[in-house]
């Protein structure tokens, strides 16, 4: 053990020194923060607008629908489309005018009223879109339509204008949110950002264990270092140490977070009132599994590096890495929906899956304890097993030079010893 | 007492055998040389004396018990192919391998700048490894290898690379060590190097020993039968009946003489003849070289159609490339 403390210690120290680690601590927080809210920011700035001509006979109507679709800016809220309406009468001319500035963009559409042969008749409402884009302000038009058409009605059957107005309020149901649903909703939120902190770790020190492992082989100084220890001890203190690195990372991360969460990111990043709040057991749960994957994932990148001599050799190889994830991505949706059905609970033990996916049923379902530790067993046997193969191939494969081995010949040194 | 002990050890990598039936017994305070072309298993054998490979068969003993790792504290190895942390500080490099051998801390840094400043080299200690010299880096992987003053030392190809000055200081520093008790073997396909220094060898081709002992015996094993002549004028002493070859150059002549049971008297004789029809300046009677009694023996365990006298390149090539096992 003490050999491996050595080995961890010493990977952990050179690598915190560099200017890589400063780098990548501060860069990567900087990038995502600011692509999340940039992408908040734009979508609660960003309103839409609609230009649309209505072309009648009856100015009345063009006009009614003008105020009806136009609101005051009192009222006017944010993500809602602001109208411009031209009301126009009928032209000789008139098609060809709004044709030519719905080509040219100035129009995002015009409404064509065609009164009725009779009075009793309504007339026909042809809605022309510059494109299919803009189909979505049919249903707008149809619903501001129905009410100036409705308000007309009661005018004729004598209702004054203020009460008519008032039975034609629109009616709001407000979004009450009930406790549980809006834990649930945070919690998902938390695991959204801590499967996306986990995969990005993963991937980011799983490849660093292998680079440093090929490192050793290049430098070739593991000779000096198999003449006084193991090649499990190298390798479980490769994965340590490396591993402390992504931990202390991660650490300055969510520290940083914590300190700005109150105060700065919170209003912009929590949505429309809503925390982002994680419990004391969710934060254990998530160190837990967090140690666990990176641990497999890993070890997996230590196997990878001790079969190739190269780093190109191993972009070849990290397709065998990145899969369990992408994996992990695709069961990922049906665990979400239904975090404790009997198919999110074999997943969630199949050791690749096991980190993400169990911390998705803790922090969403209601896992039984047995189920807890029945995955953390499972998967802490798989990281053994994947340690001993790949420290059988590493020494085996260091001692060999040239050509990357094929399969039978891993095989065969499985059983050198 | 013997400090490493090997017996009938094999090795097969895949289908190359790289070591075949190989025993030699190396005692305390021996300098011993592991003598063999490239690829002859010379790393193999090493590498098995401390347990990096184990033999397929046979048996490994250090300081007379059957190996185990606990004794590694007691070897100290520089491997053929050097290899150094290249972005870390000399002085924390040469720490932390000290203490992978069971030093602490202190102990080991306060070694190695006795050993940096024994070596000459103590405007390294400071630097990074990878802003030194090919000479010097391997400076400071031969103090790695020494730094828990191990009892056991192994050295693999030690002075290639070397200029004579640094070959020279580490020759002595290991001749030091050898002279207050510590075994070293040294691993090399230079015999021409070692003659002066080993007092013991194993000779081996193709994984085969070929010939072991101490080189006084050895070479008193061997007849004096070559002669080196620089001569002036006639020269036809040279058609002498006890010449069996030889090779000219202009003015001088190296000889072998036939083996016979007057072999000394042969020289004379030859020197003799020589004086009467030339000017000699020069008459030499000489023990043959290790690499002369190398490839005799080669000659004689395997032999190899060659159209004249082997040398050590056809070797190598007959051993064949592949890996360096």
């Amino acid at each position: 053990m003490h050999n491996v403390w050595l080995i961890a210690r010493r990977e952990y120290i050179e690598r915190i020194r560099t200017r890589g680690f400063l780098v990548t601590t501060i860069m990567i927080p900087l990038i995502l923060g600011g692509l999340i809210f940039s992408s908040v920011f734009v979508t609660s700035k960003s309103v839409s607008r609609a230009h649309i001509a209505i072309v009648s006979s009856d100015t009345q109507l063009a006009l009614d629908l003008q105020s009806q679709l136009e609101p005051q800016p009192a009222t006017s809220r944010a993500n809602q489309t602001h109208y411009t309406i031209d009301p126009m009468g009928i032209g000789p001319d008139t098609r060809s005018i709004v044709d030519q500035e719905l080509a040219s963009g100035d129009l995002d559409g015009y409404l064509w009223i065609t009164p009725a042969a009779t009075p009793a008749q309504r007339p026909t409402f042809t809605f022309t879109p510059r494109s299919s884009e803009q189909d979505y302000l049919r249903g707008a038009l149809a619903s501001a339509l129905g009410a100036v058409l409705l308000r007309e009605q009661l005018a004729h059957r004598g209702i004054v204008a203020s009460e008519a107005d008032a039975m034609l309020q629109p009616i709001e149901i407000r979004a009450a949110q009930a406790i549980r649903r809006q834990d649930h909703a945070s919690a998902e939120i938390g695991v959204f950002i801590l499967f996306f902190l986990m995969y990005m770790v993963i991937m980011l020190y799983g490849m660093n264990v292998a680079r440093s492992i090929i490192e050793e082989k290049t430098s070739r100084i593991f000779e000096v270092l198999l003449a006084t220890i193991r090649p499990e001890e190298m390798m479980a203190g490769k994965i340590l140490g490396v591993g402390s690195v992504g931990l202390t990372q991660v650490g300055i991360w969510l520290f940083a977070a914590l300190l700005l969460s109150g105060k700065a990111i919170a209003p912009v990043v929590g949505f429309q009132g809503m925390h982002i709040e994680l419990s004391g057991a969710q934060v254990v749960y998530f160190l837990v599994y967090f140690i666990l994957g990176y641990a497999f994932y890993s070890s997996i990148a230590a196997g990878l590096g001790a079969m190739t001599n190269s780093e190109q050799e191993l972009q070849q190889l990290n397709l065998f890495l990145v899969l369990p994830l992408i994996a992990c991505m695709i069961v990922f949706p049906s665990v979400l929906a239904n975090p404790d059905s009997a198919l999110s609970r074999i997943f969630a033990l199949i050791p690749p899956f096991t980190p993400l996916l169990m911390y998705l049923r803790v922090s969403l379902g209601h896992p039984t304890p047995w189920d807890i530790a029945l995955s953390i067993l499972l998967t802490s046997i798989s990281i053994y097993a994947i340690v001993w193969v790949s420290s059988r191939i590493y020494r085996v494969g260091v001692l060999m030079y040239g050509k990357r081995p094929t399969l039978p010949e891993l095989l065969r040194w499985l059983k050198y010893s | 007492m013997s400090i490493v002990q090997l017996q009938n050890i094999r090795k097969v990598y895949d289908t190359k055998v790289a070591v075949e039936d190989l025993s030699f017994t190396i005692e305390p305070g021996t300098m011993f040389g592991l003598l063999g072309p490239n690829g002859s298993g010379k790393t193999s054998s090493i590498r098995m004396m401390i347990g990096i490979t184990v033999p397929d068969s046979g048996s490994v003993s250090l300081f007379d018990k059957p190996f185990t790792r606990s004794v590694l504290g007691r070897v100290g190895y520089l491997p053929e192919e050097r290899g150094l942390y290249k972005k870390m500080n000399v002085l924390d490099q040469l720490t932390f391998l000290g203490q992978l051998h069971g030093l602490s801390a202190a102990v080991a840094s306060r070694r190695a700048t006795l050993w940096c400043e024994r070596l000459d080299i103590v405007e390294a200690i400071p630097k990074k490894t990878e802003d030194l010299s090919k000479g010097m880096q391997q400076k400071i992987q031969f103090i790695a290898a020494l730094l828990h003053d191990p009892d056991l030392i192994l050295m693999d190809e030690p002075f290639s690379g070397l200029d004579p000055v640094n070959a020279f200081l580490l020759m002595s520093t290991l001749v030091d060590l050898c002279s207050i008790g510590k075994a070293v073997i040294f691993s090399t396909h230079r015999m021409d190097q070692v003659e002066k220094f080993c007092n013991s060898i194993a000779l081996i081709h193709r994984g085969h020993l070929i010939l072991s002992g101490s080189m006084r015996e050895i070479k008193s094993s061997y007849p004096r039968n070559r002669v080196l002549i620089h001569y002036e004028g006639d020269d036809a002493f040279l058609q002498n009946p006890c010449i069996e070859n030889m090779s000219r150059y202009n003015g001088n002549v190296e000889i072998r003489l036939r083996p016979s049971a007057t072999l000394a008297d042969d020289a004379q004789s030859l020197l003799t003849q020589a004086i009467q029809h030339a000017r000699v300046t020069r008459f030499e009677v000489m023990e043959p070289t290790l690499e002369e009694i190398f490839i005799e023996k080669v000659q004689e365990t395997l032999p190899i159609k060659t159209g004249g006298k082997l040398s050590m390149a056809q070797l190598e090539q007959s051993s064949g490339g592949g890996h360096d096992a």
